[in-house]
Order: C-alpha cells, then sequence, then structure tokens
C-alpha cells in the first residue's frame, strides 16, 4: 500500500490545523499546540520520505488548485531524500521550539510568528514533491516568504533584525528571478511546463540554451544553499533568526537548494558538458573554504555556525560537481558514489547542523549572549547542553566517530578514485578538491574547539554566563532526538544505503552500491575500499579510556593528588579576563589568513592632558570584514544608489515633463511603426 | 426616410472630419482661453455630426441618439462647465483686461512651444497620423475609415497641448481633444463602441472636468496662478 499520498495530506492538514491554533490559541498554550502540530507535519514528511526512500513512487495533478496551471505533485527516491530529511528536522525542531518560544506573546511566540511555523514547515516538505514549474516555483516562494515572515519575528527587539530581513528578501528574490528565468526559458524550449514535459524535451534542446538555464538555475539554487559569492544573507539572516527558525533554515532550506541543482542538472537536463560541473566544483570549493576561514573569525556563535553551513554546503557542492563530472566523462559508477556521498554529506549536516543550532538557542535564552567572548563557564551549568553541544561540534569537525567523518570520506574516496577519469582539467581539479576538503576539515576542528572550548569551558567572562541554568525538558527533547539521529549516522550509516542508492538512480546515476554492508559496514563497490564506523568507535573509545586512564591509575599508585592554587607569576589570583577569548583563539588562524580575510585594525591612544608620556587610555579595534561583502556588494550597492539618485532627476515635479515623456513616447512608438511597415 | 446617397455621405463626412481636425490646430493657434473654449465646442459639434453622419448613413437610430447625447456633453455641457471656471477666475470678465500683461489668466501667455512651431508641429502629428494609420485603413476601405487618421491626429495634438500649454484651462482642453480624438477615432474605425461604454467614458470625463475645475480654482487660491508648473513646487 502507498502511504505518500495519505502521508502528505496529513501533513498538509496538520499543517494548516497548526497554523489555525497559531491564530486563535491564546499565548498560554500557542506554542505547545503549534509545535505538536509542526512536528506531527514533520513526522508524516518524514514517513512520505521513507516510503519513498523505500522505492514507492506517487503522483497526483489537482488542476482546480491554482487557476491556469493547477498543481502536478510527484515524488520519488530522490525528492523521497529530501522529504525526509526535511520532515525529521521539522519534527524535532518543533518539539524545541515548544521551550523556546515558551509562553510568551512577542517575538518568536507571537500569534503571526507561530502561525506561519507549521507553513514553514510543509512548504520544507512539499518544495520537493513539486513536479511542475509553476508548482515548483509557487512552492518555493511561500517557502522564502514563511521563512523571511519567521526571520522577521524578532524585529521589535533588535534593529539588525530587520536590516537582516531586508537582506534576506533581496537575496531571496534575485535567486527567484534566476530560477524564474532559467525554468521559464527551460519550459518554452521544452514545449510544456511540468517535468516529465521537461526532461522528454531537454534532449532536444540547442547546446547554448541548455547552458543558459543550467548556469542561471544553478546560481538561483546555489544562493539558497549559500554558495559564494551569493552566500551574504546567510550569515545575516541566520543570527538574527529565532534559533528553531535557524536550525529549520540551515538544516532543511538550504538543502532544497542542492535538491534544485541535482534535480534540474542531471535528472531534467540529463548532465551536461564538463565545464557546468567543473564551475559548480569551483564555487563549491570556495565556499568551503571562505565559509570556514569566516566561520574561525566569528565570534557570534550563530554567525559562526551559519559560515559553516556555507562550508558544507560548499563540500556538497563539490560532490554534486564531481558526480557530474564523473558522468560526463562516461564513469557512470564513480558519479553516482559522488553523489551519494554529497547526499549523505548533506544528511549529516542536516542532523548536526540542526543539534548545534538548537544547542546555541539554548545558550542564547539562558544567557541572552550570542557573543563567545562572554560566554564560558557553561559546562556545569548547562551540562545537558553542552554535551549535546559537544556531540554536534564532533559531527561537524569531519572526525571520527563523528557521522560528518564518514561522508567526507566517501567524499574523499570518490574524488581520489576519480584520477582514472582522463583530462587535464580533472587532472588538476581533483586534487584541488581533495586539498580544499581536507583544508576546510581542518579548519573546521579550530573553528569547533573554539565554539566548544571558549564557549562552555573555562570560567564565565559575564554576569550573564555566571547565571545561566539549564533549559526546559521540551527543548532538551528536541535536541534529544537530533542527538540521536547524529549518533545513529555515525554508527550504523550503512542502513541509508539502498534508500541513497535509489535516490541516486532516481537522478540518473544508477549502480552506486556505495553503502552496504549491512548497515554496520561501509563498502564501496567499485574502489576497493570499506569502512566499518561502529568498529572505529568501539576501537577509539578503547584507546581513548586507556589514555585517559592508564596514567591516572599509574598516577594514584605513586602519590596522592594534591589541589593547589594555580601558579599566577605572583601577580594575583588569574581573573576570566585573562583567559581565551574566541577571538584570541582565532587570532593565529587570522595571521596566517591575512591576506585572505584583510582584517582592519585600527589603534587609538589618547594621552593625558599636557603630557606626551603619559597615557590615559588606548583604544584597539580589530573587525574582520566579509571581504566578499567588502569588494563585491558594497560597490554594488553604492553604484545602484547612485543609479537611483540619478534617476530622481528624471522626476523633477514638472507635470509639463512627465506629460511630455507620455508624448514623446507614444510618438516615437508611432513613428517607429510607421517606419516599420 | 431614404438614406442618404454615398456621395453626399462622403463628402458631409469629410467636411466633419475637416472641421474637427480643424478645430483642434485653432486651439494650438488661440490664445485668448475664451476663444479656445469656444473653439473647442464647435469641435464638439463636428464630433456629434460623425455619428449622425454615419446613423443616417447606416440607418441606424441609436448612433443618431449617441450623436445627440455628445452633442449635449462637448459642445453644450462641458463648454460651459469651462466658461464657468474661467469668470470664476477672472471675476471682472476677462475680455477687458486683455491688455494688461501676463497678470491675466485668461491668456495662454508663454506656452512651452511657442504658437508658430505649434502649427508646424501639429502638421507633422497629421502626417504621422497618416502614416501610422494606413494599414489600418487598408483594412476596410470605405469613407469612414479614410477619415480615420484624422482621429488619430487630433489624439495626438491632445497630447501636444497638454505637454506644452501652461495655463490648468488649457490644460483641460488638451485632455478633452485627446478624449474626441479617442471617440472619433472610435466612430470611424468601428462606427462607434457600444453604448454602455459611451455612457461609462462620457460620464468618465465629465467627472474628470468637473475635479479639473474644482483643482484649479483651489491651483489659484493656493498659488495665485493656475500656471500648472508651479506645482513643482509640491515636488521640492
Amino acid at each position: 500500500m502507498n502511504v505518500i499520498g495519505p502521508a502528505l495530506g496529513a501533513a498538509s492538514a496538520l499543517a494548516g490545523a497548526g497554523v489555525a491554533a497559531g491564530m486563535l490559541v491564546p499565548a498560554w498554550g500557542r506554542s505547545a499546540a503549534v509545535g505538536a502540530c509542526t512536528a506531527g507535519t514533520g513526522g508524516a514528511g518524514l514517513v512520505a520520505g521513507v516510503a519513498a526512500l523505500g522505492g514507492a513512487r506517487w503522483s497526483i495533478g489537482l488542476p482546480g488548485l491554482l487557476p491556469l496551471a493547477g498543481v502536478r505533485l510527484a515524488v520519488d527516491p530522490l525528492s523521497g531524500l529530501f522529504m525526509a530529511v526535511a520532515g525529521a528536522v521539522a519534527a524535532a525542531v518543533a518539539v524545541y521550539g515548544i521551550g523556546y518560544t515558551g509562553r510568551g506573546a512577542h517575538g518568536a511566540s507571537s500569534r503571526g510568528a507561530q502561525a506561519v511555523l507549521p507553513l514553514f514547515a510543509l512548504t520544507l516538505v512539499l518544495v520537493p514533491a513539486a513536479a511542475s514549474v509553476s508548482t515548483f516555483l509557487v512552492l518555493w516562494e511561500v517557502m522564502a516568504l514563511a521563512s523571511l515572515l519567521l526571520v522577521l519575528s524578532e524585529h521589535r527587539e533588535r534593529a539588525e533584525v530587520r536590516r537582516a530581513g531586508l537582506w534576506y528578501a533581496v537575496m531571496t528574490h534575485l535567486g527567484l528571478v534566476l530560477l524564474l528565468a532559467g525554468l521559464a526559458l527551460f519550459a518554452a524550449r521544452a514545449g510544456g511546463q511540468s517535468f516529465a514535459a521537461l526532461r522528454a524535451g531537454a534532449a532536444g534542446m540547442s547546446a547554448w540554451i541548455r547552458a543558459v538555464v543550467f548556469v542561471t538555475v544553478a546560481a538561483g539554487f546555489a544562493s539558497k544553499a549559500g554558495g559564494v559569492p551569493l552566500h551574504a544573507w546567510l550569515p545575516r539572516a541566520h543570527p538574527e533568526a529565532p534559533s528553531h527558525v535557524s536550525a529549520l533554515m540551515s538544516a532543511a532550506m538550504v538543502n532544497l537548494g542542492i535538491y534544485g541543482i541535482v534535480r534540474v542538472g542531471f535528472d531534467l537536463l540529463g548532465g551536461g558538458p564538463m565545464w557546468w560541473w567543473l564551475g559548480l566544483i569551483a564555487v563549491g570549493a570556495v565556499s568551503a573554504v571562505y565559509g570556514i576561514l569566516q566561520a574561525a573569525m566569528a565570534s557570534d556563535l550563530k554567525r559562526l555556525l551559519a559560515y559553516s553551513t556555507s562550508e558544507n554546503m560548499g563540500l556538497v557542492l563539490v560532490g554534486v560537481g564531481a558526480a557530474g563530472l564523473f558522468a560526463a566523462s562516461g564513469n557512470g559508477p564513480l558519479a553516482a558514489l559522488a553523489l551519494v556521498a554529497a547526499l549523505l554529506h548533506m544528511i549529516n549536516h542536516a542532523a548536526f547542523k540542526a543539534l548545534l543550532f538548537c544547542a546555541a538557542g539554548s545558550v542564547l535564552r539562558a544567557t541572552g549572549l550570542r557573543d563567545l567572548d562572554r560566554l564560558g563557564g557553561l559546562r556545569q551549568r548547562m551540562p545537558v547542553t553542552a554535551g549535546l553541544f559537544a556531540l554536534g561540534a564532533l559531527g561537524a569537525v569531519a572526525l571520527p566517530p563523528g557521522n560528518g567523518f564518514i561522508s567526507e570520506w566517501l567524499l574523499l574516496q570518490s574524488l581520489i578514485h576519480g584520477l582514472v577519469v582522463p583530462g587535464v582539467a580533472t587532472a588538476i581539479v581533483l586534487p584541488l578538491a581533495v586539498a580544499v576538503i581536507a583544508l576546510s576539515a581542518g579548519l573546521a576542528a579550530a573553528v569547533f574547539v573554539k565554539a566548544l572550548g571558549v564557549g562552555f569551558s573555562a570560567r564565565p567572562r559575564s554576569k550573564q554566563a555566571e547565571r545561566a541554568a539549564e533549559s526546559p525538558p521540551a527543548m532538551l527533547a528536541g535536541m534529544g532526538l537530533l542527538a540521536a539521529c547524529c549518533a545513529g549516522l555515525a554508527l550504523v550509516p550503512g542502513v541509508l544505503g539502498s534508500g541513497l542508492d535509489r535516490a541516486a538512480s532516481a537522478a540518473g546515476l544508477t549502480g552506486a552500491k556505495a553503502l552496504s554492508g549491512g548497515g554496520l559496514q561501509v563498502r564501496l563497490q567499485q574502489v576497493p575500499a570499506s569502512l566499518a564506523p561502529l568498529w572505529v568507535v568501539i576501537a577509539l573509545t578503547a584507546a581513548l579510556a586507556v589514555a585517559a586512564g592508564l596514567p591516572r591509575l599509574i598516577g594514584r599508585r605513586r602519590r596522592r593528588r594534591k589541589n593547589a592554587r594555580l601558579w599566577d607569576c605572583g601577580g594575583g589570583a588569574p581573573t576570566p579576563r585573562m583567559a581565551y577569548t574566541a577571538t584570541s583563539f582565532a587570532e593565529p588562524l587570522q595571521r596566517v589568513f591575512d591576506d585572505v580575510l584583510a582584517p582592519e585594525q585600527d589603534v587609538n591612544v589618547t594621552p593625558v592632558r599636557e603630557s606626551a608620556y603619559l597615557v590615559e587610555r588606548v583604544r584597539y579595534q580589530r573587525r574582520v570584514p566579509d571581504r566578499i561583502e567588502h569588494r563585491l556588494y558594497e560597490p554594488m550597492l553604492a553604484a545602484l544608489a547612485r543609479l537611483g539618485g540619478a534617476a530622481r532627476r528624471l522626476a523633477g515635479g514638472s507635470v509639463h515633463l512627465y506629460l511630455g515623456y507620455g508624448f514623446f513616447g507614444l510618438v516615437a512608438l508611432l513613428l517607429v511603426l510607421a517606419v516599420g511597415w | 426616410m431614404r438614406p442618404m446617397s454615398t456621395g453626399t455621405y462622403t463628402q458631409l463626412l469629410d467636411l466633419a472630419c475637416g472641421a474637427f481636425l480643424l478645430a483642434a490646430v485653432v486651439v494650438l493657434w488661440r490664445r485668448e482661453l475664451v476663444a479656445i473654449v469656444r473653439t473647442f465646442a464647435l469641435q464638439g459639434i463636428a464630433l456629434a455630426a460623425i455619428p449622425l453622419l454615419i446613423g443616417l448613413h447606416e440607418q441606424r437610430w441609436g448612433l443618431i441618439a449617441v450623436a445627440t447625447g455628445i452633442g449635449a456633453l462637448r459642445a453644450g455641457l462641458l463648454p460651459y462647465l469651462m466658461r464657468r471656471a474661467l469668470a470664476a477666475l477672472t471675476p471682472s470678465g476677462g475680455e477687458e483686461h486683455h491688455y494688461e500683461e501676463d497678470v491675466s489668466e485668461a491668456r495662454e501667455t508663454q506656452p512651452l512651444v511657442n504658437v508658430a512651431a505649434s502649427l508646424l508641429t501639429a502638421a507633422a502629428l497629421t502626417l504621422l497620423a497618416y502614416a501610422v494609420a494606413r494599414p489600418l485603413v487598408a483594412l476596410n476601405p470605405g469613407p469612414a475609415a479614410r477619415a480615420l487618421p484624422v482621429g488619430l491626429a487630433v489624439v495626438l495634438i491632445g497630447l501636444f497641448v497638454l505637454a506644452t500649454r501652461r495655463r490648468a484651462l488649457a490644460q483641460v482642453v488638451g485632455f478633452l481633444l485627446l478624449d474626441n480624438g479617442i471617440t472619433a477615432t472610435a466612430f470611424l474605425a468601428a462606427s462607434g463602441v457600444p453604448l454602455i461604454v459611451e455612457l461609462g467614458v462620457s460620464f468618465d470625463v465629465l467627472l474628470a472636468v468637473l475635479v479639473l475645475q474644482i483643482l484649479t480654482t483651489r491651483m489659484r487660491t493656493a498659488f495665485g496662478t493656475t500656471d500648472i508648473d508651479d506645482l513643482r513646487e509640491l515636488h521640492d
């Protein structure tokens, strides 16, 4: 029996109920009602997605639902994968959101923000199910608008929220314009706007039309996925959104950018020449390195996580690009392996990034702070949150036994074995991509050591951090669900094997069998490599236990331990201000990457009056601006503003001028017509 | 009633259209607002003659009724309203003061394009209208369709008056010329639009003139003049 249809119906009904609950239920029960409905929506989406991953297919046409075009939905394993991820994240985050928004009546728990949340979750689930251009664009736009409203939900509290909302609105609509242009051109040339018609018509299109379609559509989707240089909205919108919304956006919404590229590039266009994919790899590689470097410099915890999203999506783009490259050179199995690696990394990222954003939200809720420099000492005050954040960070650093390790390992395997593909471009690009992944993994380790160590260990560096208390049970439950997902992905990724294979073959790349071996083992069929994550974890745990326990055992036998005061060089007891901050921890990295980051330093020395030698105050300021924003966006915005200022001169206020525009316009048009005939 | 012969019909129609176009050109030529309004009333008569002739020729009584209505509105009511507005602007009567320079509200003293150039432009616009309307005329070459460019020419001249005349009342006349041109085009090209549309348009024009009359009086009280370039102050 096909459960996809009923599950999607249930998701829609629950989302509708959630919207109604958000509107009608009074403040004391609102977040619980909305959270329950949203969790139900996500759960139903997960069920539908898992069923589709199991091989079920489902489609429906609802011609009456939208005027002119109608609604067309179809679910195959590829859409099922993204539905399942979005559904799982939405379900867990909704549970978390019950505790996070609490019983207030403003900001994230206001009527409007609560009513939009189920709608956002529903569109996240439904976008991958769209099977015609119009349906896709409508769902996509509803998703963008819902997320924009959610980003803006705390706009009364902070002015930055409004600025972030403006950036997000402009960037997401630029992306929409690109998608609209690309998909409209595609539909016009293919002779139909349903995905089936696009698939059928793609082969008959000329090469350069296909290229134009791919480049515009990929640019639109890459902006949603946070690809550099279209990432500018990400480090603004994610920190300013309420944390459960950040988690949804970062773990579920950005994935849909990847979905779009895979769907259009592989499935609808049926692959393309090498240069498409080399371009995609380049964008991904730049995003990965640039994102993680900016994350290393960030001291705002949520901004750091947002840049890390840009990095991980960059890695996924590298994987997708590599898959296209291999497919273009005719190596199907390797292409499938690369795509499976990319999709698995996307799943892993969704799990650990949702967890990390939720944990950051717990910190924010307990202290009111996002600034790592003023946190610290949270391990004793919020032990469960600290533990969960550590688990998420372990996934993010791509080291065993974290879940990110397995997908990055798969990605590296596919890239290294991709060298069998002939060609100069691959011989140069693939080793560079391997280096990029290694570099970003190394930097990610530094980033998350910083986040975890400076934020949770040491002593509190502010009063707020000192007064922090553990989060309510609903939040811990939501994070617990996500943590369970992370652990499951780390220990038994093999269970996803057949589903991922089906998703890759739905995208037109068959025969990967990348993750096989009964769940406990990851064995690659095409290349001689295998990995047993469970054994890796057991071995590591054992080694850690030995390393930690053995000295203690030996030490206990030698002499008793004594507690003594820390040596303070005779300068008095060390204060928390002397400890490492996030900024000071990142300083060496900043020196290494000085040329890339171009930090701005400012030293202001104020001498005591009437004395050149006695200094009253030294003020040191350092900023690491987002250089791409600085060099690319600011000149562009200034040029646009100049253009707008110049255009004001056209509207001088004289009625005659305005009438004259109309008159001359009409006469010119008529002249053209007269001459034309 | 016997339908009139085609020869007479064609000659009378051409006469009406010629008068219609001539009236538009005279509006450009005259500076006295009183004379402009009078010319506009004459144009209204010429405009009413067009559907009347078509109605008599094709034996359509509805069209004759429309012609009566249009004549009453364009040659009677609208000029009356404008004359009243003019009288309100020049309380002591515009005619005696025309020798006073520049202060008179009753004269279009300084059009943005002078009279000689305006007349030349009108000639050029008429040529353009004839050039543009060629394919339309070719669709159904009859006496009415051959006169079609006249309607277009009046539309263009009306726009030109709007864009170049300073006095608010001259602007109103420009707008009404534009509308007369559109109406004439409709009659010449398609023997008129459905009655309900014609009624709607006429009502619209009447309302627009009433509103503009009020605005003109207000402008006079606010700025002391009806030169619409002074509206620029609202922009800054």
